[in-house]
């Protein structure tokens, strides 16, 4: 019975070791990824800068919501200029009805007027399930030092519709002003909405 | 209507922008036709209506309205707390002056897999119900229209947002009579709904990064089958992990992981309880309110690697066997049991034997009888040991007897017996006890049974093919399912000799007797020998090198016992008996270490240590958080869930698995090969293979990135795994 009890703890253990690995205060996990070009990006490349992650899905309508409102590419374009790298991530599954190639992505992406650093395509869907990545959108900050500070919704307006936006409290936005002020981030984490990451 | 089979010919731009526009078309199509006439309103995917219970709105009584929604198959609306992704339905009501809505109530949801994530939600038709308070002070002439806007999310593969527009006119008037059209559907939603879980005791304690949720049936409850738990609130706990159901004594544990983006603080546990079986009279829900006692964290990151996340359906939506589907797929491998290498040896004796006999019928019908009793009823005895060691809380399946050192010890003993006899060194007859040997007939009639209990006994190491998903079925159905289960493998075993004894035409088939006899008895006792060996192999594998040797000892002073034993009932002499009696003693003392030495399992370290999982260097040992770092890592991970002491799993090894173009192909292909060796006891293992639906091994089964995992048959072909390759 002891060797038993001894088994399980052993187990708990491993398993509390590998606990949120995507919570806010947990190293975020590394990757490279190709881009829609096919270019590989490693998070790596990135240390010493702060770098949103954003989970994307040209396919969903929550994704366009925020897209269609500008909203999405507001936030690029604001946050790239004080220096933050901004990472646009497509994990939908290469077997998946909504699958889109790299040139297929990047021709929306460049329709909506994006404007972040890169798109990267997760087609074997490793760095969201690394993630644990739920919807799209979903968000991730990650400090200078490789720490994940925010995790959760873009905004607190559960819904799909574009008019939304206006009036929304935007999570990234307040995570980042912090963070680049040097105060600790006051919302951490928040339960992201959206369609499923399609795996 | 809207061409969405042509969409592949669209731009991105053209397609998103449709979408979008798509339920604001629907929206102002659809709300005059829907206002007017009270008529479902259709969307693509949902057909959506308002119904009132009764015929009109009364003055001063509530009156209970139900929105209809109707999904095309495969689509799915949203529960009050999504799940991992998703939006719950709302309905703004615009109502007439003074008439207030009070809240969805909402009917208890399923939990929907989307890939390895998991949505809470409904299927095919759900209604929700909404009271309304109507003031004593509206008029009771004429007629009132309730409208409201209806926003919901439906998803299968993709996801849509719809808006809908929905109205109800109704007259207002002093009486109402039940609506004939809706009374009866409104008046089921109510009865099924969620309410305080009655006369259950329940309570919950925070384990760190786990909830127990512990519930004790009041005296005389029905069995409640699998249960889920449902929390009203997000991020508490963790949708696509399993929650594990144990059983201690007469209390359940339902097993939650915390959310690993957990909110806060958990001070109470509030949700919705779920039961394939029954909760109380007719109940398959409840509501559950509970201070939560200990203390949570947040809970492991959830592995999205599998497609089917462990155990989170409920065994019913699993259930691609049916009961008799299961007991037919029992029957098939009972009687296959027959032809495994364990068994073919003894029961072809007994089988030949019929050609021997020239009896009566009717005293054969007995035997045949008398077998077939044994065979079943053993059969029944192992399942309801297997129920009671489970529902003392062990994590244990089908081959569990293998698991304990003692069992294989006797096993190898007894097959080593057996051997013994059938190379002639003895004669089975001179064991029968005199108190036996009354009337000639029931002697047989009771031999026969014993032949049935030996027969299940010698199979007990063997696993036929079918067996597997039927014992997974039995295992994880009820004590009766479990226990039907277990009688139609007996039934099948014993089939094939019923059915000689009942059809004596079918017996001039057998070879007759004849000198031939006695070498095929003495060449199938090497089979016999080789069991034997593979048997103390396993035991090496479980234990250490002393057992082995206290268990070849104790052969060696079996085997000796028995040709002692015929020298003195040949008539050996005064001198003879003094020997025996002296290398007896002897043997007993060989014996009494075996008895009393240390039969401590081994336990599998995470690592592996097993024979069985280190022999070759491409494959490593299974544990969950490798599985699921390999496909996080993007992998297709090949495993198999095998030990030392299944025999179809040995031989699958040896002659498929390493195989050279297997291998290769496996190289090719660059899948992670792991090994789950259940060798040993190993609660991590057993877990695994009831999320596959199965009790015991072999299983073999293909992780593909973000597919269902691919179950081989039990009986490996190569074909068949270079076909389950080859579209990697």
């Amino acid at each position: 019975m002891s060797t038993r009890m001894a088994t399980i703890g052993l187990v708990l253990a491993i398993l509390a070791g590998t606990a949120s690995a995507q919570a806010p205060g947990a190293a975020a996990p590394t990757f490279t990824i190709n881009d829609t070009a096919g270019k590989p990006i490693a998070l790596a490349d990135f240390k010493g800068k702060y770098v949103v992650l954003e989970w994307t899905n040209p396919e969903c309508p929550f994704v366009q919501k925020h897209y269609v409102s500008k909203n999405m590419q507001g936030l690029q374009k604001e946050w790239s200029e004080r220096g933050v790298v901004w990472l646009s991530i497509n994990s939908t599954n290469a077997n998946h009805s909504e699958f889109k190639t790299g040139p297929e992505v990047a021709n929306w992406m460049r329709a909506q007027g994006s404007a972040q650093k890169a798109t990267l395509l997760d087609s074997s869907s490793a760095t969201g399930r690394a993630y644990a990545a739920k919807t799209t959108p979903q968000m991730f900050v990650i400090d200078p030092a490789g720490t994940v500070i925010y995790n959760g919704a873009i905004d607190d307006k559960r819904s799909t519709n574009p008019a939304d936006v206006k009036g929304a409290s935007n999570y990234v936005r307040a995570a980042l002003s912090e963070a680049l002020a040097g105060k600790p981030v006051t919302v951490a984490s928040t339960s992201p909405y959206g369609c499923s990451v399609k795996y | 209507m809207l061409s969405f089979s042509a969409r592949h010919t669209d731009s991105f731009v053209e397609r998103t922008w449709r979408r979008l526009t798509e339920s604001l078309v629907i929206v102002v199509a659809l709300a005059w036709a829907a206002v007017a006439a009270a008529a479902p309103v259709h969307t693509p995917h949902v057909e959506a209506e308002l119904l009132a219970e009764r015929t009109a709105l009364v003055p001063g009584e509530p009156l209970t309205v139900a929105l209809r929604l109707r999904m095309a198959p495969g689509w799915h609306v949203y529960w009050q707390n999504p799940g991992d992704s998703g939006v719950p339905t709302t309905i703004a009501w615009d109502l007439p002056a003074g008439i207030t809505a009070g809240p969805i109530q909402w009917p208890a949801p399923r939990a929907l897999p989307a890939g390895p994530l998991i949505n809470y939600g409904y299927e095919g038709e759900v209604l929700h119900l909404v009271e309304l308070a109507v003031p004593a002070s509206l008029a009771a002439v004429g007629t009132q229209t309730l409208r409201a806007r209806v926003d919901w999310l439906v998803c299968k593969e993709a996801c849509i947002p719809e808006s809908v527009e929905l109205g109800l006119t109704l007259p207002a008037a002093a009486s109402a009579e039940a609506n004939p059209a809706s009374a009866t559907t409104i008046a089921a939603t109510r009865r099924a709904l969620p309410r305080a879980l009655a006369g259950w005791q329940a309570s919950a304690a925070g384990q760190g990064t786990s909830i127990t949720l512990r519930l004790a049936p009041p005296t005389g409850a029905g069995d409640p089958g699998t249960l889920r738990f449902f929390p009203f609130a997000e991020r508490q706990i963790e949708a696509s992990a399993p929650q594990t159901l144990a059983r201690a004594g007469n209390t359940y544990l339902l097993t939650l992981p915390v959310a690993s983006d957990l909110a806060g603080p958990l001070p109470r546990l509030s949700g919705v309880l779920t039961a394939s079986g029954t909760l109380g009279e007719a109940i398959t829900a409840a509501t559950l309110d509970l201070p939560l006692a200990g203390h949570v964290v947040p809970g492991a990151r959830p592995d999205l690697a599998t497609t089917t996340p462990v155990g989170t359906d409920p065994p019913p939506a699993r259930a691609d066997l049916t009961l008799w589907l299961a007991a037919l797929s029992a029957l098939v491998g009972g009687l296959l049991l027959n032809l495994m290498p364990c068994v073919f040896p003894v029961l072809s004796i007994k089988v030949l034997g019929f050609a021997t006999h020239h009896d009566r019928p009717s005293t054969l019908h007995k035997e045949a009888f008398a077998y077939a009793t044994g065979v079943v009823l053993t059969f029944v005895a192992l399942g309801l040991a297997l129920l009671a060691l489970r529902a003392a809380g062990e994590q244990l399946g089908w081959g569990f007897q293998l698991q304990s050192p003692v069992v294989v010890t006797a096993l190898a003993a007894l097959f080593f017996v057996l051997a013994l006899n059938l190379s002639g060194v003895f004669e089975f007859g001179q064991f029968a006890p005199a108190s036996l040997i009354g009337l000639s007939a029931r002697r047989r009639s009771l031999d026969a049974f014993a032949a049935g209990v030996l027969a299940v006994v010698v199979a007990s190491p063997c696993t036929a093919p079918f067996m597997g998903a039927a014992l997974g079925f039995a295992l994880a159905g009820s004590a009766w399912v479990t226990l039907l289960v277990f009688a139609a493998l007996g039934i099948g075993m014993a089939l094939p000799y019923v059915l000689l004894a009942c059809f004596p035409g079918w017996r001039q088939h057998l070879p007759r007797p004849g000198a031939w006899l006695g070498r095929f008895k003495q060449l199938l006792a090497y089979p016999l020998y080789a069991t034997v060996i593979w048997l103390v192999w396993v035991l090496g594998a479980q234990t250490d090198n002393d057992s082995v040797v206290r268990l070849l000892l104790a052969l060696l002073g079996i085997g000796f016992a028995l040709w002692a034993w015929r020298i003195l009932r040949e008539g050996g002499t005064r001198l003879w008996a003094a020997a025996i009696a002296v290398a007896l003693l002897g043997v007993a003392l060989v014996a009494w270490p075996l008895l009393t030495g240390s039969h401590e399992v081994r336990v599998n370290t995470p690592k592996g240590t097993g024979t069985a999982a280190t022999s070759d260097s491409e494959w490593e040992a299974f544990t969950p958080t490798r599985l699921a770092e390999l496909s996080g890592a993007g992998r297709t991970v090949f495993v198999d869930f095998t030990a030392a002491w299944c025999v179809t799993c040995q031989v699958n090894k040896r002659l498929v698995l390493n195989d050279g173009e297997i291998r290769s192909a496996f190289a090719h292909k660059q899948v992670a090969l792991l090994r789950a060796d259940w060798t040993r006891r190993d609660s991590a293992i057993t877990q695994a293979l009831t999320a596959l639906g199965r009790s015991g091994v072999p299983v073999y089964v293909l992780y593909r990135p973000g597919r269902e995992p691919l179950l081989l048959p039990e009986v490996l072909q190569r074909q068949t795994v270079l076909a389950a390759l080859a579209p990697l």
